[in-house]
């Protein structure tokens, strides 16, 4: 299998493996639900349960969405990020100064 | 006949004895009409009595007595007044009816006499095919009289900024033009029939299109590439981007993508779909769990929980063999 040529621009590529996580999180939420569904469970018996346990481990690393990390989206920050706009805190200053940011204004009181 | 016409002439002056026996035969030729006639339309009521006046009409101008001639000349006398010859028999039936309805008679005889002579005066419009009288296209028209005088002013207000104490323009003759122009309005007069009104074509039948060409495809985004234009101003803007799809439609359509076809019972009992398992044992409960879970769930389409159950019906299939050891 060939892996597919990066053609567009990221920031870096720590962004870039980002969002290969994300994207396999997204493909294999469902059963990564419905195998936790059946581990973390007191009626099922347990050998079921190990098997789960066994194919949960089988499945790739980067599908788990523990693993992704909320960069901020223009540089890739990985600290300091601000969840509602997803950029740092450097880029809301820079942008929120220019009047760039609605409804974002200094505070005051 | 002879009776017959004689019991009409009578019937209007009121002698009692031959309203008695006219009445009669009239009773029974009015029935006869009446039974022709059918009375829930009124419109075809009009119709026939229409086609019956013709026919009799017909009937009539093929006798040629004299006892029909002194009728008729004798029936236009006493009971019309515009001139037109009623029907005998229709007179007849009006008198029957007038007769046989408790109210006073002569009144109400009138009246359906009045009526008949409208019907005829309809037939005869529709007869001649509704005659263009010159007369009435002119008469709205009036010949356009200059009042040099008059324009004078006006002009000169025209081309001359006649400017008052506050700098408005003084507008004296605008007053008089606008007066003319009332008193001509469109609303006004006679109508003249002369234009038929438009009549919805029926749409014709589909012309069978063949997949369209490259070559149309490329003319209609060059046609519409050309043809749109910058917004001119904000409100031309907010329209492209509603038609784009990046500004929502007003007032706000909360379910806008949302077609949950689905009716809420396909979402909470979901027990149907439970038929692959097994009936006990710790399956069953564990399903019966997930059912209830799912029947909870407001996020998921009737699909999607279907989609779930069938996963863990598969993934307990391939494990049978595990399951059977235990």
């Amino acid at each position: 299998p060939c892996p597919r040529q990066v053609r567009s621009y990221y920031v870096d590529w720590r962004m870039l493996r980002d969002l290969k996580r994300r994207k396999l999180a997204y493909e294999h939420a469902d059963e990564r639900l419905r195998i936790n569904a059946i581990r973390k469970n007191s009626i099922l018996p347990k050998e079921l349960q190990e098997v789960a346990d066994k194919e949960m481990a089988a499945l790739p690393r980067d599908s788990c969405p523990v693993r992704i990390r909320n960069r901020c989206v223009l540089t890739s920050r990985p600290r300091g990020v601000k969840r509602h706009w997803r950029l740092s805190r450097i880029v809301f200053r820079h942008f929120a100064d220019h009047a760039q940011m609605s409804g974002v204004q200094r505070a005051m009181w | 006949k002879d009776k017959s016409a004689a019991s009409k002439d009578s019937a209007p002056e009121g002698a009692a004895k031959r309203q008695a026996d006219g009445a009669e035969t009239l009773k029974q030729q009015l029935l006869d009409i009446i039974g022709n006639m059918k009375v829930e339309v009124s419109y075809r009521k009009k119709l026939q009595q229409l086609k019956a006046s013709e026919s009799k009409k017909q009937a009539l101008n093929k006798l040629e007595g004299p006892d029909s001639e002194g009728s008729l000349p004798q029936g236009t006398t006493e009971d019309t007044q515009r001139g037109k010859p009623l029907n005998p028999e229709l007179v007849k039936a009006a008198s029957a009816v007038a007769s046989s309805l408790p109210r006073n008679q002569k009144q109400t005889e009138s009246e359906l006499l009045a009526q008949l002579r409208r019907h005829e005066e309809t037939t005869d419009k529709q007869k001649k095919g509704g005659t263009i009288n010159i007369r009435n296209v002119i008469s709205e028209m009036t010949v356009k009289r200059q009042t040099p005088t008059h324009r004078n002013p006006r002009m000169s207000g025209r081309i001359s900024l006649q400017l008052d104490e506050d700098g408005q323009r003084i507008r004296p003759g605008r007053s008089s033009a606008q007066s003319i122009d009332s008193r001509r309005s469109l609303k006004v007069g006679k109508r003249l029939n002369i234009f038929t009104k438009a009549s919805t074509e029926p749409e014709h039948a589909l012309k069978t299109v063949s997949s369209p060409t490259i070559w149309d495809l490329e003319f209609a985004k060059e046609v519409a590439a050309v043809t749109a234009q910058p917004p001119r101003n904000g409100f031309e803007e907010m329209i492209q981007w509603t038609k784009e799809g990046i500004l929502w439609e007003f007032p706000v359509d909360n379910e806008v993508g949302m077609e949950d076809d689905a009716e809420f019972h396909e979402h909470i009992f979901l027990e149907k779909h439970l038929e692959g398992f097994p009936k006990e044992g710790p399956i069953r409960h564990f399903m019966e769990l997930v059912i209830c879970g799912l029947s909870k769930n407001p996020y998921l389409s009737v699909k999607q929980k279907v989609e779930h159950i069938e996963w863990f019906q598969k993934y307990f299939e391939e494990k049978k063999e595990l399951l059977q050891e235990i």
